[in-house]
């Protein structure tokens, strides 16, 4: 099992690297944003296409963000399945008396472009800084502490509990266990998980116990110290211009 | 003039589901005294930490620190006062980066950053983990978790060091520069250590004084005095040290010393000394009581015999 280390390229050196991590995340959210609010599949596409050279740009290996859009893929590829067949619109081709539509086709193809276009950005800044600079970064820009918290402690302690899982099963299969899809299998599997939770719960006590007596009170604070340069200003006035450009082309494209 | 550090009265403590934990717990501990707190395990000593800086707290304001109730501090205060290194360093090492968490207990007593930084920088330091401030805590090996640990507590400069099982699962390096560590604290700083362990080998190295817990405060006493008490090492569960037994055993076979030695460097002393005391020379023998003699050291130390009379 491999560690979802999101962070492993971090220490490279690239113009989305060097980028002050709070305006990173504040530009690259806004081109989100704007991403997927477009309409027009070109558009759409020359988003992708921009999203893809802040990758190359960003110098970070393709395998290693393109193994995690899979993920997402698994989750939207369905669509171009589903969508043809329910949206109703001109006719495309039909099987067995069912028809697929033109804007089916046309609705589900955005949504997958517009997804992997985002996935893909949001990869790009994660994987572009260390997970502890991102969420300083978001203490900064005043993010609910609640929020950062739990994606800390999650960050944290997923490699923690992947251990535990690891040797939960080293151990099952020290005593002879192969794990195979037929339900003696998945209730042991559901066992395993079961434990886990409850291992989960007792070391999250545990650590707010820790917490405590080091004098927790609600609002971990820690110490940043970012300063924005003029590259920062000039590379994020070129992405918040992509952001806002991609609109005014579907205005004008619509006149 | 010593002032006490520790001073628990009648506590008492039951888990939520009513479990007892604790029951009538009485210490007093001097300020600079190095203490170990042995039992078996389940004997209660974790929830026993956990009071003395108010993680958990008592109702009956019976826990007092410096004088002070411990209920009536301010977190700021209490974390000053004392300071608990728990045993699984993947349960106090929660910040993203050793810096952050090393700074984390400083930073919540309300320091400026420089004397953060000072303290992170002296705490790193002296655990032997300087240049490890950016590091992530899942890419340390166990060994230098812990120390790290070590490290989160110790920036804040704490009075009394609470540390439960130091030395558990850690290489004999490693376990040898922690208790050296430990000691150099409490004689340079004058820090009150508190230890819980299971390691009865490594126990008189880091204590001068016992209190064995079971539920409640057992017995309560030096270590040798803790470890002659065959009986109560047995009701609870508990061994003496091997080098301690061994010289039990040469005591069977007429060998004579002032006090027995509890680990291997006591021995080397002890046994030196009775050498150089005795003519350059000992003299072990086996006499008509030898074989039973040895029978009966044995049989005192042995879990699965019946108790002795």
């Amino acid at each position: 099992m491999e560690y979802p280390e999101i962070d492993r390229y971090a220490s490279l050196d690239s113009p989305v690297h060097r980028f002050d991590p709070r305006t990173k995340i504040a530009t690259f959210t806004f081109l989100v944003f704007s991403f997927v609010f477009i309409q027009e599949i070109t558009i759409a596409l020359f988003a992708l296409f921009f999203s893809i050279l802040l990758l190359l740009v960003s110098k970070l290996p393709i395998g290693f963000v393109f193994k995690r859009v899979q993920v997402v893929l698994i989750f939207v590829l369905p669509l171009l399945i589903i969508m043809p067949l329910t949206v109703e619109g001109t006719e495309l081709f039909s099987v067995f008396g069912i028809s697929a539509t033109h804007e089916g086709l046309r609705y589900a193809s955005l949504i997958v472009i517009r997804a992997m276009a985002a996935v893909i950005l949001i990869l790009t800044m994660l994987g572009s800084m260390r997970f502890d600079t991102t969420i300083k970064a978001l203490y900064m820009l005043k993010v609910p502490s609640s929020l950062v918290q739990m994606l800390m402690f999650t960050y944290r302690y997923i490699f923690v509990i992947i251990d535990e899982f690891l040797s939960m099963s080293r151990a099952m299969s020290a005593k002879g266990f192969n794990p195979g899809m037929n339900m003696y299998s998945l209730s042991i599997i559901g066992n395993m998980v079961g434990m886990l939770i409850v291992k989960s719960y007792e070391r999250g006590e545990r650590v707010y116990q820790a917490m405590i007596s080091r004098g927790y009170t609600g609002n971990p604070k820690t110490r940043t110290a970012f300063a924005m340069r003029r590259t920062d200003y000039v590379l994020s006035a070129i992405l918040v211009g992509f952001a806002i450009l991609v609109h005014i082309n579907i205005n004008t494209v619509m006149m | 003039m010593t002032k006490e550090a520790v001073s628990i009265r009648d506590l008492n403590y039951s888990y939520p589901d009513g479990t007892v934990a604790l029951e009538d717990i009485n210490i007093t501990i001097e300020e600079g005294e190095r203490i170990a707190i042995i039992g078996q395990n389940g004997a209660g000593k974790t929830t026993l930490f956990l009071h003395l800086n108010g993680t958990i707290k008592s109702h009956n304001n019976n826990v007092v620190i410096f004088g002070k109730d411990i209920g009536q501090m301010k977190s700021k205060e209490r974390i000053e006062k004392v300071g608990i290194v728990f045993q699984d360093p993947d349960d106090q090492l929660f910040m993203p980066t050793i810096f952050d968490d090393v700074a984390f207990g400083p930073i919540n007593m309300g320091l400026d950053e420089d004397e953060v930084e000072r303290r992170v920088r002296s705490a790193l330091a002296t655990v032997g983990l300087t240049g490890f401030e950016d590091r992530v805590p899942h890419h340390l090996s166990y060994g230098q978790k812990k120390r790290a640990a070590l490290a989160a507590v110790l920036s804040m400069e704490p009075r009394i060091l609470v540390l439960d099982e130091p030395t558990a699962n850690l290489d004999p390096r490693n376990r040898i520069s922690l208790i050296r560590l430990i000691n150099n604290l409490n004689r340079n700083k004058g820090t009150t250590t508190i230890v819980a362990m299971h390691d009865v080998n490594a126990v008189s190295q880091l204590a001068d004084r016992i209190y064995v817990l079971n539920k409640r405060m057992v017995a309560d006493g030096s270590p040798t005095e803790i470890f002659m008490d065959f009986d109560l090492l047995r009701e609870n569960n508990l061994d003496a040290p091997d080098v301690f037994r061994l010289f039990n055993v040469l005591s069977c076979f007429g060998f004579n010393c002032e006090s027995l030695p509890l680990s291997i460097d006591d021995a080397v002393e002890v046994l030196t000394k009775t050498i150089e005391g005795n003519g350059k020379h000992i003299h072990l023998h086996i006499h008509e009581h030898t074989h039973e003699d040895l029978k009966d050291i044995m049989h005192r130390y042995d879990h699965h015999a019946e108790p002795s009379k």
